[in-house]
């Protein structure tokens, strides 16, 4: 199994130069049960990593482009009247699927990014009193521009928390930028991708991620940091236990990833500012300071206490 | 001889050294803090050397030393044996006590046995100490820096003479480098010698410090090229200029003895009895006449007056008005052959038992014992009657009356050697006085006012051709109550005022009050000396020249001009004796009466403070030494005692925490919120290896997992071991 995502990631790299860190936690945020918000200026990639994850694995993929025009129904679908049978008939829009990228997911209004983000975190869609479940794996891949740009919606804060991770693309080095040039002619491009790992593959990685073992003390780590972040002077809101749950949730899919069957301090450590970073509200002076959350979080990890025994409750 | 006997050897000889040299520090701490016992204190040195060479299990090596320290301090402060009943039972009261005191933070509570105890922990500390440096540091330097610093500070500040002692330490310390050099060489170079070869190798060092000390000995010495700076740093922390002479030190109390006066002595708190009285009092014992230039002694027999109880007492001294007598209850708490006197005594009242119980006044002292049928008896509780004179303002200063020659003759007596500075001094200090009362006035206060200090330590006794006033009055300024009065009767002496010197005890502390009286509790401490002066007209005056004391006299101010308002005035002339500094009275006692040995071993621990504070700063300094090197010697400390546990019998966590303790030590300490795993590459890059790495797996595994698997003991136990031994090498 563990070279299945290999698989992935080397698939990905065929036609993403560079990125491998990003290619890695979106990774991490599939095999979580989770979904990503990749985050970037435009031109960066940001399309092209989920359309390579996607092709990468043999699933039913849709793309939603969002556009400020764009209707709930259009996301979700709409029942239509049938002369035939004489009824309503429901025809699903293209959330349900198992791998959606939803672009530009801050160019449209709130009431249909409203209505993308329930699904999500339901894994349902519900019209006219009909509630269709959503076949897993269910995992919707957003991007969006930073909010600074002009004609967006910006996310409200709460309906970030439904993403597992938020990840930052950036722009790739000098000499990935002048590989990205070098292969623009090249055999390999996103048409030639085939995937690497079935659907029953996925969903028994899946499983086995959830099996992953988390010890108590590890758990209190997460918690620790957790609990730092709403003690902090510049931090308006703390993060909440959901997002204690969904470190652990991606620290297992980590650790998966490494081929380890328990989690350690490291992944979790390591995961913070992904999982944590969208969850935490900054107060508006510290935000005119120029601080951000990520370096916030360093601070708490700098200071957090690993555990180096096994629990003992006391 | 194989190697292991050969290491024991040479180990023997130098713990042999170590006792020598320890032998150099025990000596003048127990000379200068009067210690006895040096003999078993050595015997503990060498059996805890003996403990060390053997290596004998700690468990047993604690049993040993423990018992002994058991067996002694019962042996010398409970005189019992300790393994008994009773010795049990004494050493779990002192050791409840003591720790009751240490909780409350009451270190004064702290008593000597306890101490004691201390004081053993401490020679087994440096005893480990020295064993560390020996085997582990194979250097010995700083514990040689040390003892010389030691025995030359104590040499230059104290009475310790120091001077065979240094050149010991150095003969010893030297050696002892030498063949520890050798030793260091040898670990290092990894190689095997004997005897022969060592001893080649020795030789010459030994030889080349044995020739150095013999043409050092022989060598002519230069004098001191700078001014010793003693005296300068003595005054600069308040120590005079007291020459001390080895007069030895006496312990504080009544004694009978006064022919040599002079020297230092220690305080003794022993409660001589309990006064039950209206206010505090002077308690006249003795008086004596002759003054022989280095002490008191009487000057003949005046016969003995008998007095019954209840009979009014035909006494020198006057007394006041019948109506204003008062009764004073004594209970003595300590066999003495006398009964003390207030003064104004009228009788002694005793109970209904003692009705044929006599008293003897000798003529010539006034010291009263009681008898009983003819044998001296110790009196343990009675009552004295007194009213305390009042001395009218205007007869003390009118004199009229001419001095009866016998009295004169009697209390005028000077030593022919009396140097005639001090009669000059007793006339500059009188010169514009015109009264007897006034000159002696004068002279009380004179101390008070030109450079004189009271003390009882390093106080000086007077040389073969020495007067021990003119010592006192015109070199060392510095002394105790016995100074201060035989000072003053000497000066009243020499113009010409009657004057004799007195002893008793000061008025003591009051540890009860009800009502009407007071009970003072007096001591050996309070043991004191004073002067009396015939003043025309008024008979015999008490006068307190000693700094710090005070003795209240009556003085009636009649005179008519100056007090228009009121007819008559009595105040006392002195404040009310003061509390304070009465704390200090003491005088020494010349004779060890029932000089309580035991009692007293630790006694003098508490003189001697530049002793102590040489000893403190020591300990600071070895402290703060092994401090800064801990880097140095603590990871091999840890790494002794962990590799000496066996790698495969404990668990694996604890060997890999006790690695990260000694990485700490080494200094590679693991950051706030560092991983393990990112400690671990720290340390396999600094170390070059990937041991560590290797471990931490492991011990994630161990910690983290679920199931911890297997975990390959052989394989961690190398890496282990390879990292304890760079962490030590």
């Amino acid at each position: 199994m563990q070279n299945k995502i290999a698989l992935i990631i080397e698939n990905i790299e065929k036609v993403m130069i560079g990125k491998r860190e990003v290619a890695e936690l979106s990774i991490v945020a599939l095999l979580a049960e989770g979904h990503v918000l990749l985050e970037d200026v435009p031109g960066v990639g940001k399309t092209m990593m989920v359309k390579a994850l996607a092709k990468s694995v043999s699933a039913d993929f849709k793309r939603i482009q969002f556009t400020p025009d764009l209707l709930p129904s259009d996301v979700l679908g709409v029942s239509i009247y049938n002369p035939k049978t004489l009824q309503f008939e429901f025809r699903p829009g293209p959330i349900v699927g198992n791998i959606i990228l939803a672009d530009e997911i801050n160019r449209t209004s709130p009431k249909t990014q409203s209505a993308l983000l329930e699904s999500m975190e339901e894994a349902t869609v519900t019209i006219e009193g009909e509630t269709l479940q959503i076949t897993k794996p269910f995992f919707v891949m957003a991007t969006q521009n930073p909010i600074e740009y002009e004609g967006t919606y910006p996310l409200p804060e709460a309906q970030l928390d439904r993403f597992l991770l938020k990840i930052r693309m950036g722009y790739p080095s000098a000499q990935d930028e002048v590989e990205v040039l070098r292969r623009v002619f090249s055999s390999e491009r996103m048409g030639d991708l085939s995937p690497v790992i079935s659907l029953e593959e996925l969903l028994d990685l899946q499983e086995e991620v959830r099996n992953v073992y988390v010890e108590d003390s590890v758990k209190s780590y997460i918690v620790q940091l957790a609990r730092a972040t709403r003690n902090v002077s510049e931090v308006y809101l703390g993060v909440s236990p959901r997002a204690s749950i969904a470190l652990m949730r991606a620290s297992q899919a980590y650790a998966k990833m490494q081929d380890r069957d328990y989690v350690k301090p490291d992944d979790v450590q390591y995961l913070a500012p992904f999982v944590f970073g969208h969850r935490i509200i900054l107060k508006p002076e510290a935000r005119y300071e120029g601080i951000t959350t990520e370096e916030i979080l360093n601070r708490i990890i700098d200071k957090s206490i690993i555990p180096i025994k096994r629990y003992a409750e006391s | 001889m194989n190697k292991n006997s050969f290491k024991k050897t040479e180990l023997a000889l130098y713990y042999l050294v170590v006792f020598f040299i320890l032998r150099e520090w025990l000596i003048p701490i127990m000379e200068l803090t009067g210690t006895g016992y040096m003999e078993y204190i050595l015997l503990f040195i060498a059996v805890s050397l003996v403990i060390s060479l053997f290596r004998i299990h700690f468990i047993l090596s604690w049993l040993i030393k423990g018992l002994f320290i058991a067996w002694f301090i019962a042996f010398v402060y409970g005189q019992v044996w300790a393994f008994s009943a009773e010795g049990i039972q004494f050493l779990a009261n002192d050791l409840i006590r003591n720790l009751y005191s240490l909780m409350h933070g009451d270190w004064i509570g702290i008593t000597d046995p306890f101490r004691t105890l201390l004081f053993f922990i401490l020679i087994w500390m440096l005893i480990y100490l020295t064993h560390y440096w020996i085997t582990v540091r194979m250097n010995i330097f700083y514990f040689l820096a040390l003892t010389v610093f030691f025995v030359a500070a104590l040499d230059t500040f104290t009475d310790y003479d120091g001077s065979f002692a240094i050149v010991r330490i150095m003969l010893l310390g030297l050696v002892m480098i030498a063949s520890l050099f050798l030793k260091r060489l040898v670990h290092h170079s990894n190689v095997q010698i004997k005897w022969p070869t060592y001893i080649k190798m020795i030789l010459p060092s030994i030889g080349l410090i044995v020739i150095v000390m013999v043409i050092a000995f022989f060598l002519p010495k230069a004098a001191p090229q700078w001014p010793d700076p003693m005296p300068y740093i003595k005054s600069a922390t308040g120590q005079g200029q007291a020459e001390v002479d080895e007069g030895g030190i006496a312990k504080v109390g009544y004694g009978e003895n006064d022919t040599r006066l002079g020297g230092s002595f220690v305080a003794d708190d022993t409660v001589v009895f309990l006064a039950e009285v209206q206010s505090k009092q002077y308690w006249r014992i003795e008086t004596k006449d002759i003054y022989t230039s280095k002490g008191w002694e009487n000057s003949g027999n005046y016969g003995d007056m008998v007095i019954q109880p209840e009979e009014n007492i035909v006494h020198s001294l006057p007394v006041g008005p019948k109506e204003n007598s008062k009764t004073a209850a004594i209970q003595m708490l300590y066999e003495h052959d006398f009964v003390v006197q207030p003064y104004g005594l009228q009788s002694y009242h005793l109970d209904e038992e003692y009705s044929n119980l006599q008293f003897l006044m000798n003529g010539s002292t006034e010291k009263i014992k009681p008898y009983l049928d003819g044998n001296e008896v110790f009196l343990m509780d009675y009552q004295v009657e007194y009213s305390k004179p009042e001395y009218s303002y205007s007869t003390l200063k009118n004199p009229t009356e001419q001095i009866d020659p016998a009295i004169k003759e009697r209390y005028l007596q000077l030593p022919d050697t009396l140097p005639a500075r001090v009669r000059e001094l007793a006339a500059d200090i009188v010169e514009d006085k015109q009264t007897p009362y006034d000159q002696a006035r004068a002279i009380e206060l004179y101390f008070r006012q030109n450079g004189f200090r009271y003390d009882t330590d390093n106080i000086a006794v007077p040389a073969e051709n020495q007067d021990y006033v003119d010592q006192f009055l015109f070199e060392t300024k510095v002394g105790y109550c016995d100074n201060f009065s035989t000072s003053m009767v000497v000066l009243l002496r020499s113009i010409g005022i009657p004057a004799r010197w007195v002893k008793g005890f000061a008025g003591g502390d009051m540890i009860d009050n009800n009502g009407a009286t007071s009970t003072y509790q007096v001591t050996n401490n309070d043991a004191h000396s004073w002067v009396e002066a015939y003043i025309p007209n008024v008979g015999w005056v008490n006068f307190e020249p000693t700094i710090g004391f005070n003795n209240s006299r009556a003085i009636d101010y009649d005179l008519p001009t100056d007090t228009p308002e009121e007819d008559e005035l009595t105040i006392d002339e002195d404040t009310k004796p003061d509390e304070v500094v009465e704390e200090n009275e003491k005088r020494p006692q010349s004779t060890g009466q029932n000089s309580n040995i035991f009692g007293n071993v630790f006694a003098r621990f508490t003189k001697n403070k530049v002793v102590w504070l040489i000893v403190a700063l020591l300990i600071a300094s070895v402290g703060g030494i092994l401090y800064k090197t801990r880097r140095r010697w603590l990871p091999n400390v840890y790494g002794m005692l962990y590799k000496r546990k066996s790698f495969m019998e404990t668990p694996f966590e604890t060997s890999y925490l006790r690695l990260l303790k000694l990485l700490e030590v080494k200094g590679f300490k693991r950051k706030k919120g560092q991983t393990l795993e990112s400690y671990a590459l720290e340390i396999d890059r600094y170390f070059e290896t990937v041991h560590m790495t290797k471990l931490t797996k492991c011990y994630e595994r161990v910690i983290y997992a679920k199931n911890a698997e297997n975990i390959d003991m052989a394989l961690m136990k190398e890496s282990w071991e390879y990292l304890i031994n760079q962490v030590i090498g």
